[in-house]
């Protein structure tokens, strides 16, 4: 099976290339049989992709350690679980898992479309498998070939990175590579209007589900990657803008601010050009994040390799990428003429652009602090890494200005908006804004960005709410329905709309939550059975801890050490917490499992951050059982994942198949029946 | 085995990819009435348009005159693209379109002409010339001339 894989990888190459060839030449051409050729040169690769990924996991599951990619990242005792996550471990096969999720979104959009936008799909099939193409270059041109012998049998692997041994390694990479992937498709194309011609909004309605699936995977992967540090990375935090976690905010960024720019297009025929550029750019970003990720190029927890070449190829294919779309946008600037001017700067159009902005704002500050490194090392030859404090003094200010207009553009309308009705509108969300920032203020919070970030969400919310509310009064009023059956047909008949609201209602949640970081308590204390330890809660109330012992065992891949505590709230009892050390013997790493105990109000999270005696505890000696522990309690961080489902509903909303989608899909299905019966009754 | 595979493996894909090229069989470089045309797109986004100019203005968010103001100007651009549409449309079909248009009109000032003086069978609703006492769909007795249901 391994051996076929690699096998695979290497006809997959050649056929990528036929397949972009066949797609320009037969696309210029005009020739049906070119096309064809190249587009079952998609599915084709698609398949050779699978081969070659199940052949990495089969090398995994029968510890084939003789391939230098199975003996770094696996060994004999892990768990099955880990070893087929295997192909998404490490640098070389997180590649080939790239290249087949890619593969996999073109062979459904080469199927989708083969009755649909023709004119399109020759070069989207063209620009495709150049992406492929370009991708299976590196794998096997690069010194990265998961394949690759050692050229001896080691009797067991290194084993993977502990830290990598927890649930979320099967969630958090494939979502986060699902989001990365998916964009492929937009930009393909875009790519494509851009050599057929077909300027106008069409590209962007065709591919509109595509931005949003891509964004809706980012964002949960990005979610998945803060609950994993969360969880994993034994800190207490969620974010620690490191370069890798920067690296997938960047096309996030940039692709919020698409999904909103499209709009303007699709409304308006504006921004053709910006459209044109946030697409490059967002493309651009993703292949830019598994660049850093998998290059090695920034330290980063991420990072597991040293390679220069690969470095190279990444950045001439970016490079090329990018002249190429920037030649072509040249081209084609007399067909990307706006059709229409903004009319008022009181208008969504205004407002979209001013998002835009601060987000690409944002991309560009968080960009510059990733890569600024690699900058300072170029000039003064040493790297200066800049650290959280930069990236929040920076994104804070940004994000309180992002928050207030997911609350500012809905109230505005298309075109212009009247004035005096907007002044009516923002009056009461505003003064709900205020009296809730005044509130927390009267209740002892002095940190000023997180009494603004509480007063900005209480508006944001309060004009949500008052949108629904005031949407489904006018419905239930003109049709004569219930409240209730009026929001839900209206919520039905708009689901972008409606679905973009609960998005930001979830994002709103989420910085609601991020600003309980302000109020972050920690205590760090020693001790023997028996005792205690408390910590007070900005809530007000207090929680008591009582170490009760300390016990090992030992785990097929690991041994650990596990202490025992029970709490007490405010004197009554809520239950056992355990906290535990890992020592992971095939690594020789030792990592910590914390406690989390998780309330609406807040997290308490337990961290054993040291043991006296380790081997004592082992032998159980009762006079070794002193620990060190570090307790901290974390506001609100639980409405972070609550966000993050909210905000998926909103999601799954926007991208339900519209009633008029469905009902054009059942016509035509009524209409192939009807057909059918008189073609039966014609020959019978 | 494993060589087995592998020249399986290349012949089944080098015969998928060079089998249309050498048979000649095509992919459709065009799709046949599947896309919305230019006039219909731009009709679409009109109207999308009107429809969310009308929430706004239910919404409270538009005042009475930018309402009326926008309500004109998004129904001028709906209206140029329902002609471009129709437009289309007569170039797409050619003359077929008038004729075909035409032996409509003819047939409905047929049945119109029949109705002046016919009536309406109570039973299948067929509309017959006056004076008929039978249906001419379905045989039912006709009573009163003009009326296609007893009042």
């Amino acid at each position: 099976m391994t051996a076929l894989g690699e096998f695979a990888l290497w006809i997959a190459l050649p056929i990528s290339f036929w397949g972009m060839v066949m797609g320009f030449v037969g696309g210029s051409q005009k020739r049906g049989d070119l096309v064809l050729s190249g587009e079952r040169s998609v599915h084709i690769v698609l398949v050779l992709l699978v081969l070659a990924s199940l052949g990495i996991v089969s090398a995994f599951l029968t510890d084939q350690f003789q391939y230098y990619y199975v003996a770094a990242y696996s060994n004999r005792d892990l768990d099955t679980f880990f070893k087929v996550a295997g192909l998404w471990a490490g640098q070389r096969g997180s590649l080939v898992f790239w290249a087949v999720l890619v593969a996999f979104f073109s062979s459904i959009t080469v199927f989708q479309n083969r009755n649909r936008n023709r004119e399109f799909m020759p070069y989207v099939v063209g620009v495709l498998q150049g992406i492929l193409g370009f991708f299976l270059v590196i794998l096997l041109f690069a010194q990265v070939n998961p394949f690759e012998q050692l050229g001896f049998i080691p009797a067991d692997g290194q084993g993977l990175n502990p830290q990598l041994q927890n649930y979320w390694m099967m969630v958090h990479p494939p979502v986060l590579y699902l989001g990365f992937t998916a964009f492929t498709i937009p930009f393909a194309f875009a790519m494509a209007a851009l050599l057929n011609g077909r300027l106008d909004s069409r590209w962007i309605v065709l591919t509109r589900r595509w931005t949003l699936l891509s964004w809706f995977f980012l964002t949960n992967g990005i979610i998945f990657g803060m609950r994993w540090a969360y969880e994993e990375l034994g800190w207490g935090g969620y974010w620690f803008w490191d370069p890798v976690e920067n690296a997938s905010l960047l096309p996030w960024l940039t692709a919020t601010a698409f999904l909103h720019s499209v709009m303007i297009q699709e409304n308006r025929g504006m921004l053709k050009v910006w459209n044109m550029s946030l697409v490059l750019l967002t493309f651009l970003l993703t292949i830019f994040a598994t660049f850093l990720t998998r290059s090695g190029l920034i330290d980063s927890v991420h990072t597991f390799a040293q390679n220069t070449t690969i470095a190279f190829i990444f950045l001439a294919f970016m490079a090329s990428v990018l002249v190429a779309a920037v030649i072509l946008i040249l081209h084609r600037l007399p067909d990307l003429r706006s059709e229409n001017q903004i009319e008022s700067f009181l208008s969504r159009e205004a407002a979209f652009l001013l998002n835009n902005l601060v987000l690409l704002g944002a991309a560009f500050a968080i960009l510059w602090g990733t890569v600024f490194p690699l900058v300072s090392e170029a000039f003064t030859g040493q790297a200066i890494a800049v650290g959280p404090p930069f990236f929040n003094r920076v994104n804070i200010p940004i994000g309180l200005v992002l928050l207030a207009l997911t609350g500012i553009g809905p109230v505005i309308a298309w075109r212009r908006a009247t004035g005096r009705n907007l002044k009516k509108n923002f009056a009461f969300p505003l003064l709900v804004g205020v009296a809730v920032s005044a509130a927390i203020f009267a209740l002892g919070a002095r940190n000023g960005y997180a009494l603004a970030t509480f007063g900005i969400s209480a508006f944001v919310l309060a004009i949500v709410a008052v949108e629904f509310w005031k949407g489904a009064g006018a419905r239930a009023r003109i049709e004569g329905e219930g409240l209730l059956t009026a929001f839900v047909h209206l919520v039905g008949r708009n689901r972008r709309r409606w679905g973009g609201y609960i998005v930001h209602v979830g994002i709103v949640l989420m910085f609601m939550a991020f600003a309980g970081r302000a109020f972050e308590v920690e205590v760090r204390k020693a001790l023997n059975p028996g005792e205690t330890v408390s910590v007070a809660s900005p809530f007000g109330h207090e929680y008591l801890l009582t170490y009760e012992g300390i016990s090992s065992s030992r785990e097929a891949n690991f041994d650990r050490w596990v202490a025992l505590m029970t709490v007490e709230r405010n004197g009554v009892p809520v239950g056992p917490m355990t906290t535990e050390r890992r020592f992971y013997r095939v690594n020789r790493q030792m990592v910590t499992e914390v406690g989390i105990r998780t309330t609406p109000l807040e997290d308490l999270y337990l961290i054993l951050a040291d043991v006296e005696d380790f081997e004592g505890v082992v032998a159980n000696d009762p006079d070794a059982q002193r620990i060190m522990v570090q307790v901290m309690l974390n506001p609100l961080v639980a409405w972070i994942w609550f966000g993050g489902v909210v905000l998926t509903i909103g999601c799954l909303i926007a991208l339900w198949p519209s009633p008029e989608v469905v009902r054009r899909r059942e016509v035509s299905a009524a209409e192939g029946e009807a057909t059918g019966a008189l073609a039966g009754a014609a020959s019978s | 085995m494993v060589t087995l595979g592998a020249l399986l493996l290349v012949g089944f894909s080098v015969f998928l990819i060079l089998h249309p090229v050498i048979s000649g069989k095509e992919a459709p470089l065009e799709s046949a009435g599947e896309d919305p045309s230019d006039a219909q797109f731009r009709k679409r986004v009109s109207l999308l348009q009107l429809r969310d100019a009308e929430y706004e203005y239910a919404m409270g968010k538009l005042g009475e005159e930018d309402y009326q103001a926008l309500r004109k100007e998004i129904s001028a651009e709906a209206l140029a693209a329902i002609r471009a549409e129709l437009a289309e449309t007569r170039e797409s079909v050619g003359p077929a379109y008038e004729s075909e248009s035409a032996d409509l009109e003819q047939e409905i000032a047929r049945v119109r002409a029949r109705l002046k003086g016919g009536t309406f069978c109570s039973e299948c609703g067929h509309p017959n010339d006056a004076g008929s006492r039978f249906c001419s769909q379905c045989g039912s007795p006709l009573q009163s001339p003009r009326t296609s249901s007893a009042p």
